[in-house]
């Protein structure tokens, strides 16, 4: 059944018909970005510390360290219509406070926290995004902005954006979108757990059949059993499809290099991916397969710079 | 004024933390699968109770049972503590008790205070006590639903007749007072309209404005009177087969200690619901140290549809077909059963206490009278049900604790000689394992009506089985439930044309890492069978094996002290018999709460929800204003969210605002029949003004 429903969808996005209600089961939804999370099985809601959490969970953009530039593309079954680009500029604002700081701050090293302590902008992390999925004749843009506060155990995050859909001899309709994410450090440095809720104001896009951009609801868990092994668990609800569970696992026997492994239960799509990480530079990369579509395959770069805390980056991603 | 600040500081020598309800219901009610449960009113039986502080120092192995919150082993070594060294100084001194860990501490803390002995004298007379008690209060609560329903649009003309209306407006109100000291009195009063009942005088009929009026005075620990009731009053004796209050938690999340019940005895009634309690009088008094007696007489009068037989040759020429159980006068008709069935009820119990309290027996009975007789419809399921005017129950019950058992049970007669029976065992079977097992067998001509003991149905009736529970702490944060029950339905029921049987069992895994976290994960099936519907090919209703599983993911956690969070992911799913399709049902759901100081306190709760049908409909906990709960049956597609705020206004003065919405996808309209909105969303406002005396 879902087979089916993606090959509708995808008839439906080729052949250009009306943004009907299908159509936004294949789009305006919250996506994927980043390589890394494609090939987790986009179980990405509990991830943090990295760019792409910009539209991935707000909130994790709080633990971003450094400022950071990525950029992100997707092509899905080789077909040029349904590829995605995106591009994020993140920056932290105010200085990380310094080991000591961060260890008087009430709450910032709880008790069991790992020995060395971690840091975090002081007034935040904003984050810019755009992004493109779509060909001619159906299409979608939209502008973000992001941005995600850390005090201690917590994290919480908010994105607004620009939707703007296209389709060929139809014209173009814009709505403006909320969304809200939040991420707990349950065990600190071990397990932590995200939520993020995608349009909560159910954005309309068309009054004919009331059709709105999907409200998404997102929850997930991380785990790191130990410092090289990463488990995410998620699972995300649209309101008007069935319920998908995702999870995947990154193994990351030295600092530089990361297997991941991914599947999700909706789109019966498993994915692999490996991550690649040279001081600055971030190179990931992920194919997906889904057994009446085919392959899709995802590309991030990211790159950083400024003064970043070593230890930092070998426990995050 | 200031000695009375002075007593009540040396009372409490713990800084009593506002007790965290939501989490403990969450706990006791972790997953509602039906309607039939009066979440309210157990909800509000155990917050009164829990309102009113305990007194470690005073409180009986009963009063400690009713907790809920301790196993048996740490009662009694909480007794024996107590006989052994005196009374308790302060709670500190529950650390040093065998059995007492850090948690189960955490847990009964808010519900309870360690005072000295009766303080009553040093407070002067009874009036004064009431009027300077600090547990009081009066409360005015407003609700209303925003969107216009079917039922208050005005009347259209259906074959020459207007249809049917409901006579008042939507508006909800109710007004209440209540103040109370464990072991001494509680006083209050209680009046409601609910939305779309009329105002209406006639005090004859009980309608004073209000649709609704209660009212009680019980005095405790007079002498050798230890309790004396007048007005509206609950009773709960032995396993609650023959008399039950509310305390009936049943199956969930805990899974051994809301297996047996507690036997309070005579309990003041202040709640909403409006059939759940007695009208006139009850007492108990201490025949010797370890007798005591108990007699209660009521008469009201219950709502119910009267007709007249139309056979002469019947036996009675005027019956009711049964009693109507949801309160509501709206319409003509609602408005026609009102109080219609004189009921009278008349009894007693007498019980025997050990003198360590160890063993424990009673004896009750209970004699009722109807005005008019009962007959239900004649339909096969109704052949055993309960006819005619009087019914008579008598029944013995018992506990007794022994080393780190405790064997409990009841067993009664109703007219006509059928003997219901329940019976069970609670073991401590090592510091971390405790196990229960419970039997009971309710035969399809058991007619107890207000017994509320252990089952799968809401009534004691027609039902055999056996129920099993685990709780395992194999690790010091971690904890493992799990309940099997099994169950039989010797005769058919409603909705099942033949003999049945089935089971439910749980298995649960919480995972505290620290005081204010928990993590949960529960699973459930329950296989209870229902008659699938009739088709051409299928023209008998026989029942289906009907079963439901379903899947809970819970996480809760006060990060600071200002700041609480929720997440739960609720699954079920479904099948009417073994080879129909499942039908699925699925509510994800976030609460943030935070409070700014002590004037405000924000919850907000942002779900989202998708249920095939009505029958996977998701029943899902929320948050309400203090004393009220609110558990909506999310069924569709769409989203649910909620915010409450509570403000402080001043020391006396306590506002809640509530708003909640459902919003549905591709429905134009909500609800059924006098309760139809137009339109995709229902809103609900509700409003409360509390103020302390």
């Amino acid at each position: 059944m879902p087979q089916r429903l993606l090959i509708l969808v995808l008839l439906e996005v080729l052949l250009g018909w009306g943004a009907g209600v299908s159509a936004q089961a294949q789009g305006n939804g919250p996506g994927v970005r980043g390589a890394r999370a494609a090939a987790l099985g986009n179980a990405s809601v509990a991830l943090d510390g990295d760019a792409w959490a910009v539209a991935n969970n707000p909130a994790g953009l709080g633990s971003l360290a450094r400022p950071t530039v990525g950029f992100y593309a997707q092509n899905r079954y080789f077909s040029a219509a349904l590829n995605v680009g995106a591009a994020v500029v993140a920056l932290p604002l105010g200085a990380a406070p310094g080991p000591e700081a961060a260890a008087d701050e009430p709450g910032a090293a709880p008790v069991g926290a790992p020995a060395t302590p971690r840091a975090w902008a002081r007034r935040g992390v904003v984050a810019l995004e755009a992004q493109r999925f779509g060909g001619q004749l159906y299409n979608e843009t939209r502008v973000g902005a992001g941005y995600g506060y850390r005090l201690g155990q917590i994290s919480v995050g908010g994105r607004v954006e620009l939707l703007q859909i296209s389709i060929e001899g139809l014209g173009s309709r814009r709505v403006a979108l909320a969304s809200l994410g939040g991420q707990v450090e349950v065990l600190p440095g071990k397990l932590t757990l995200g939520v993020y809720g995608y349009n909560l104001g159910q954005a309309r896009l068309a009054s004919y059949q009331d059709e709105r951009v999907p409200t998404v609801l997102k929850a997930g868990l991380a785990y790191r059993p130990t410092a090289q092994v990463l488990l995410a668990l998620e699972t995300e609800k649209d309101v008007e499809r069935p319920a998908n569970f995702k999870a995947g696992v990154e193994y990351r026997p030295v600092g530089a290099l990361a297997a991941r492994v991914g599947v999700a239960s909706l789109s019966e799509e498993i994915s692999a991916g490996l991550g690649v990480r040279l001081r600055d530079f971030g190179l990931d990369y992920a194919a997906a397969f889904q057994a009446a579509l085919g392959f899709s395959q995802h590309l991030s770069v990211t790159k950083t710079w400024g003064k970043g805390n070593g230890k930092e980056l070998k426990i995050k991603n | 004024m200031s000695f009375l600040i002075f007593n009540s500081a040396k009372a409490q020598d713990y800084p009593r933390r506002p007790p965290d309800l939501d989490r403990l219901t969450q706990e006791l009610f972790a997953e509602i699968q039906s309607d039939q449960v009066p979440v309210e009113d157990i909800y509000e039986t155990l917050l009164n109770y829990y309102q009113a502080p305990l007194n470690l120092n005073a409180a009986t192995r009963e009063d400690l049972r009713a907790l809920l919150l301790l196993s048996e082993t740490q009662i009694t070594s909480l007794l024996r503590h107590r006989e052994a060294n005196g009374l308790l100084l302060s709670v500190y001194e529950l650390q040093s008790i065998e059995g007492f860990d850090l948690r189960t501490i955490g847990r009964i803390l808010p519900f309870v205070a360690v005072a000295g002995g009766d303080g009553r004298a040093a407070r002067g007379p009874l009036w004064q006590r009431i009027l300077h008690e600090d547990n009081n209060y009066a409360l005015l609560r407003y609700e209303r639903v925003l969107q216009t329903r079917q039922g208050y649009t005005a009347p259209t003309l259906y074959q020459g007749r207007p249809t049917l209306r409901y006579l008042g407006g939507p508006d909800k109100l109710a007004l209440r007072y209540r103040a109370s000291h464990s072991q001494d009195f509680s006083v209050g009063f209680s009046l409601e309209k609910d939305a779309g009942e009329p105002w209406a005088w006639q005090p004859g009929q009980g309608r004073v404005g209000f649709d609704y009026f209660s009212a009680h005075l019980v005095l405790q620990a007079r002498g050798r009177w230890k309790t004396i009731a007048l007005g509206d009053y609950q009773l709960q004796f032995g396993q609650g087969l023959l008399l039950s209050s509310g305390f009936a938690v049943g199956k969930g999340a805990e899974v051994i200690t809301t297996v047996r019940r507690s036997s309070v005895g005579v309990r003041p009634y202040a709640g909403l619901l409006e059939n759940s309690f007695f009208r006139g009088g009850a007492a108990t008094y201490q025949l010797g140290p370890r007798w005591e007696a108990t007699a209660f007489a009521s008469h009201r009068n219950a709502d119910a549809n009267l007709r007249q037989t139309q056979d002469s040759l019947a036996a009675y020429d005027e019956f009711s077909s049964g009693l109507i159980y949801t309160g509501l006068h709206r319409t003509a008709t609602e408005l026609a059963n009102r109080h219609r069935l004189a009921e009278t009820v008349g009894g007693g119990h007498l019980g025997y206490a050990s003198a360590n309290g160890d063993l424990a027996v009673g004896l009750s009975a209970v004699g009722t009278h109807y005005g008019t007789a009962l007959l239900k419809r004649p339909e096969s399921y109704n052949l055993f049900e309960f006819s005619g005017k009087n019914n008579l129950a008598l029944g013995l019950h018992y506990s007794y604790v022994w080393r780190n058992l405790l064997l409990f049970g009841e067993t009664a007669r109703t007219t006509g000689g059928a003997l219901g029976t329940v019976n069970g065992l609670l073991a401590s079977l090592g510091p971390a394992v405790d196990a229960a097992v419970l039997v009971r067998h309710y035969p399809a001509d058991f007619h107890s009506l207000y017994g509320n003991a252990f089952g799968e149905n809401y009534r004691n009736i027609n039902e055999s089985g056996v129920y099993f529970g685990l709780k395992i702490r194999p690790a010091p944060r971690w904890e493992v439930s799990a309940y099997y029950d099994q169950f039989s339905f010797p005769w058919l029921r409603y909705r099942v044309g033949a003999p049945s049987r089935g089971h439910d069992a749980l298995l649960r895994l919480a995972y505290t890492p620290s005081k204010t976290t928990i993590l949960s994960t529960q699973l459930r099936q329950r296989l209870k069978p229902r008659d699938l519907p009739t088709s051409p090919d299928f023209p008998v209703p026989l029942p289906g094996n009907y079963l439901q599983q379903s899947l809970l993911l819970y996480y809760d956690a006060a990060l600071s002290p200002a700041l609480e969070v929720r997440t739960r992911l609720q699954a079920s799913r479904l099948r009417l018999d073994d080879v129909q399709p499942w039908q699925a049902g699925y509510v994800l759901a976030q609460d943030v709460a935070y409070r700014f100081g002590r004037a405000l306190k924000l919850t907000a709760r942002y779900a989202v929800f998708d249920a095939d049908s009505y029958d996977v409909r998701q029943y899902v906990y929320e948050s309400d204003v203090w004393l009220a709960v609110s558990v909506p049956a999310l069924y569709g597609q769409g989203t649910r969210a909620y915010a409450l705020a509570e403000i402080r206004l001043g020391k006396p003065l306590t506002l809640w605002l509530r708003y909640a919405e459902t919003r549905y996808r591709h429905q134009t309209t909500v609800g059924t029949g006098l309760e139809t909105i137009q339109g995709p969303a229902r809103s609900e406002v509700k409003a409360q003004l509390r103020y302390k005396f």
